[in-house]
């Protein structure tokens, strides 16, 4: 019988690298850069000027730079623990392999909470831009009901439902053909955020700064607590250890290039946005960026360019996402995690259909149901868990392990993890109370949910199906091969 | 027993009539090799498109001549011109005549030399031929008392593929070559997945369950092949996976003498060949002769 703590701290052995299926590493320092920003942008710079602009001021330019260092720094302790590990997959994966069962868990439900969460808020800012650009091009707009969450006033978010649906359709049919490339979402990315500040700046105001920090340092990290969200992707790149081509040195140069151009945009979208609009009147504006543009030129047409540019690439974000989170709990029912059902593939799709379609009825609930500030507090503080766990976890893993080669360390060891432990819990706590609470309970549901089914059900517990007696419970991390360092 | 064989009239089919020899060899039938003519329009005054009618008849007549001179006898062949609106609609008038086991084309011109291109005239056939329709790469060569040595039928995860499997079984049987099943499957791009957050090779334990869902199907439609009378030699099911379709295709090897049998979309309610859009990928994608066969077909 195996005791609880050692259930809880077993680590799963990485697979051996058979001959037959070589490590290609093929993806290059450009290319990293490329996926980090296109997983970034998009998640959240279009809609959450009217969530963090009341909050934050004028200030908000502030509240921007510090959720991207923060975003920042966890990234690079993502990066680490992903190149201690020679694993495939997500943060779940990694902390599998490296911290135990108990903590994969905890990541796990993190994980979850924050891509099922994320992808709701996203397609809820999809639907807003979706009725931007109707409403410009045809001059009709879906009715409020039809458009807006229950607490919002409405009878369910149709557009965001309809975006879901969609996604689940291509993901279960197989989406590995149809997806636009990267190359093309990124341009289409950077340059609709481009046409908005160059446009936007033509009606600048200096008077919209006079009340730079109305609410003052507190609105400032409230404010970067929901915008925060904006830069949940950044640690996408992380992993990518198996595939960058010289990880050591490209993982974190990609890391920080591509945080450096989002802070960049970032900042240049919300100081043009403040500049062109009265922060008061941030609050409660759909579609806010094509807003802005139509009251600084007087015509709609600016409006709808960005807003058509929104909606292909929050389109593109929803999918991945989503895609993202049915590959994660594909992962997790392998291991025994959550009930098998999660782990059935089609025999004629190839693609995972109990998953997908589970996965996008609950998403397509919250996105239809709850209002968008809300479920980006709920994406912020799942990501910045995740992201605690991970710098916890490099730590631990560093004084458990410490001659364990890694491919790549976090400068200034060990300040970079602790100030990135302490950015986490700092955002955290200026979050509502009721997001905190909602988060706690949704973990400590998981982690019940695990003592009576996971625990038992593991790979790793003897006995079982998958699972290996001869393993050994800690199994101690297997050094990168020679051939990865001749590859490099 | 007979193939129809459609030669273009344009130009010389060494292909077709390879891939036909074959066919006819293991099957034991013989060949009706057509060509198409255009029928003349509707009567008019000025009769303009005599001379061109000459002009086909006779790039037609030469076209059989050249077909007769490559069989050489060695093939049973009849030679027919056949005069039709379309070369389609002639083809299909052609079948409703013969009633053949299949219909056997060759690529278009203009394809990758060794693989399969298809024209408007294969295209339109693989959406609405009503009997089994055999397709050459391009350049195909084989000698003419060669055979069929072994069919590979593509096994696609449904009801009608696993019929498909059981028929290319009794073909195989009859042409006395043995029988692999295969699965194809495309390895999506690294980025989709990192993009995803979920790693780089998100999608491989996807693959690895697929694959012992496949393996254990075959096994069990390899169990059924087993006992039909007369049954092929069965080789063991396998599984090609690839960054693309040629690489998947590619990547279960393959050797002169080879035939991959692909079945119709199973969304379609007829009776007829109708390529599905994997279907389709795996016919563009393919090295070796490919025969695409109706949904429910009555076996030759």
């Amino acid at each position: 019988m195996t005791s609880i703590a050692q259930q809880l701290f077993r680590r799963k052995p990485i697979p051996r690298e058979s001959a037959d299926s070589p490590l290609r590493r093929t993806i290059g320092l450009f290319p990293l850069m490329a996926i980090g920003i296109s997983a970034t942008i998009g998640t959240g710079i279009f809609f959450i000027m009217s969530q963090a602009v009341p909050l934050a001021g004028p200030a908000v330019v502030w509240s921007f730079a510090i959720a991207g260092i923060v975003a920042g720094l966890t990234a690079l302790c993502y990066a680490e623990l992903a190149g201690a590990v020679p694993v495939s997959g997500s943060t779940y994966s990694y902390a599998f392999a490296t911290l135990g069962e108990g903590t994969a868990m905890i990541v796990g439900a993190c994980l979850l909470l924050e891509y099922a969460v994320s992808a709701a808020a996203v397609a809820v800012g999809w639907s807003q831009y979706v009725n931007e650009l109707i409403g410009n091009l045809f001059g009709w707009r879906l009715p409020a009901a039809l458009s807006n969450a229950p607490e919002e006033g409405g009878i369910v978010n149709l557009p965001a439902v309809i975006l879901i649906a969609l996604c689940a359709v291509l993901l279960v049919r197989g989406t590995k053909e149809s997806v636009i490339t990267n190359a093309i979402m990124v341009c289409i990315k950077i340059g609709v955020l481009l046409f908005f500040i160059a446009v936007g700046v033509t009606g600048w105001n200096s008077d919209h700064f006079a009340d730079f920090a109305p609410y003052g340092i507190s609105g400032i990290a409230a404010g970067a607590g929901v915008i925060f969200f904006s830069f949940v992707g950044l640690d996408a790149v992380s992993t990518a250890g198996e595939e960058a081509k010289n990880p050591k040195r490209n993982l974190p140069l990609a890391i920080i290039g591509a945080l450096l151009v989002v802070i960049a945009l970032y900042i240049g979208v919300a100081l043009v946005g403040i500049g062109a609009q009265d922060p008061k009147r941030f609050e409660n504006q759909e579609a806010g960026l094509a807003e802005i543009l139509t009251h600084v030129i007087g015509s709609s047409w600016p409006g709808t360019v960005l807003a058509a540019g929104a909606v292909i690439s929050i389109f593109s974000v929803t999918l991945v996402t989503l895609y993202g989170q049915t590959r994660i709990l594909f992962a997790m029912a392998r291991d025994g995690m959550v009930p098998k059902v999660f782990a059935k593939v089609n025999e004629r799709t190839r693609t995972p259909i109990q998953n997908t379609v589970i996965v996008s009825a609950v998403v397509a609930v919250l996105a239809g149901a709850i209002p968008i500030n809300f479920l980006a507090e709920m994406t912020s503080i799942g990501t910045l868990a995740a992201f605690l766990v991970v710098s916890v976890g490099l730590i631990i893993l560093r004084v458990r392990e410490p001659h364990l080669e890694r491919g790549f360390k976090v400068p200034l060891y060990p300040i970079t993890p602790i100030l990135s432990i302490l950015g986490c819990i700092w955002i955290i706590t200026q979050l509502r109370p009721i997001t905190i609470a909602v988060f706690a309970i949704w973990v400590v549901v998981f982690l019940v949910f695990y003592f009576f089914y996971g625990r038992r059900r593991s790979v790793l517990e003897p006995g079982n199906d998958l699972g290996d007696p001869d393993v050994p419970l800690t199994a101690v991390v297997r050094q990168p091969g020679a051939r990865d360092r001749s590859e490099s | 027993m007979t193939l129809l064989v459609g030669v273009d009239t344009g130009r010389r089919s060494t292909a077709v009539l390879a891939l036909a020899a074959q066919l006819a060899n293991s099957l034991d039938t013989d060949l009706v090799v057509a060509a198409v003519v255009a029928s003349p329009w509707p009567p008019s005054r000025a009769s303009v498109d005599h001379e061109w009618r000459a002009h086909d008849r006779a790039a037609a007549e030469q076209v059989l001549d050249h077909a007769a001179s490559v069989l050489g006898g060695e093939v049973s062949a009849r030679f027919v011109v056949h005069e039709a609106a379309s070369s389609r609609r002639g083809l299909l008038e052609l079948v409703g005549e013969e009633s053949p086991d299949a219909i056997v084309l060759g690529s278009s011109s203009r394809g990758e030399h060794g693989r399969i291109s298809l024209g408007a005239v294969s295209e339109a056939l693989l959406h609405a031929s009503p009997v089994p329709v055999a397709v050459a790469p391009v350049g195909y060569r084989a000698a003419l008392d060669s055979r069929i040595v072994r069919l590979t039928a593509g096994y696609g995860g449904t009801e009608a593929a696993e019929d498909l499997v059981l028929g290319a079984a009794s073909i195989a049987a009859r042409a006395g070559g043995s029988l692999r099943i295969v699965s194809f499957a495309v390895r999506p791009e690294a980025e989709t997945g990192i993009l995803a957050g979920a790693g780089g090779r998100a999608e491989d334990p996807v693959l690895v369950e697929w694959v012992e869902l496949i393996r254990s199907h075959a096994s069990a439609i390899i169990d059924e092949i087993e006992e039909l009378d007369p049954r092929p030699r069965v080789e063991e099911a396998v599984i090609g996976i690839g960054e693309s379709w040629a690489a998947a295709i590619d990547d279960i090897g393959w050797t002169d003498g080879d035939l991959l049998v692909v079945g119709s979309s199973g969304l379609n309610p007829l009776a007829r060949v109708f390529l599905g859009s994997h279907g389709a990928k795996i016919v563009r994608n393919a090295g070796v002769p490919v025969l695409v066969v109706p949904r429910s077909a009555a076996w030759p």
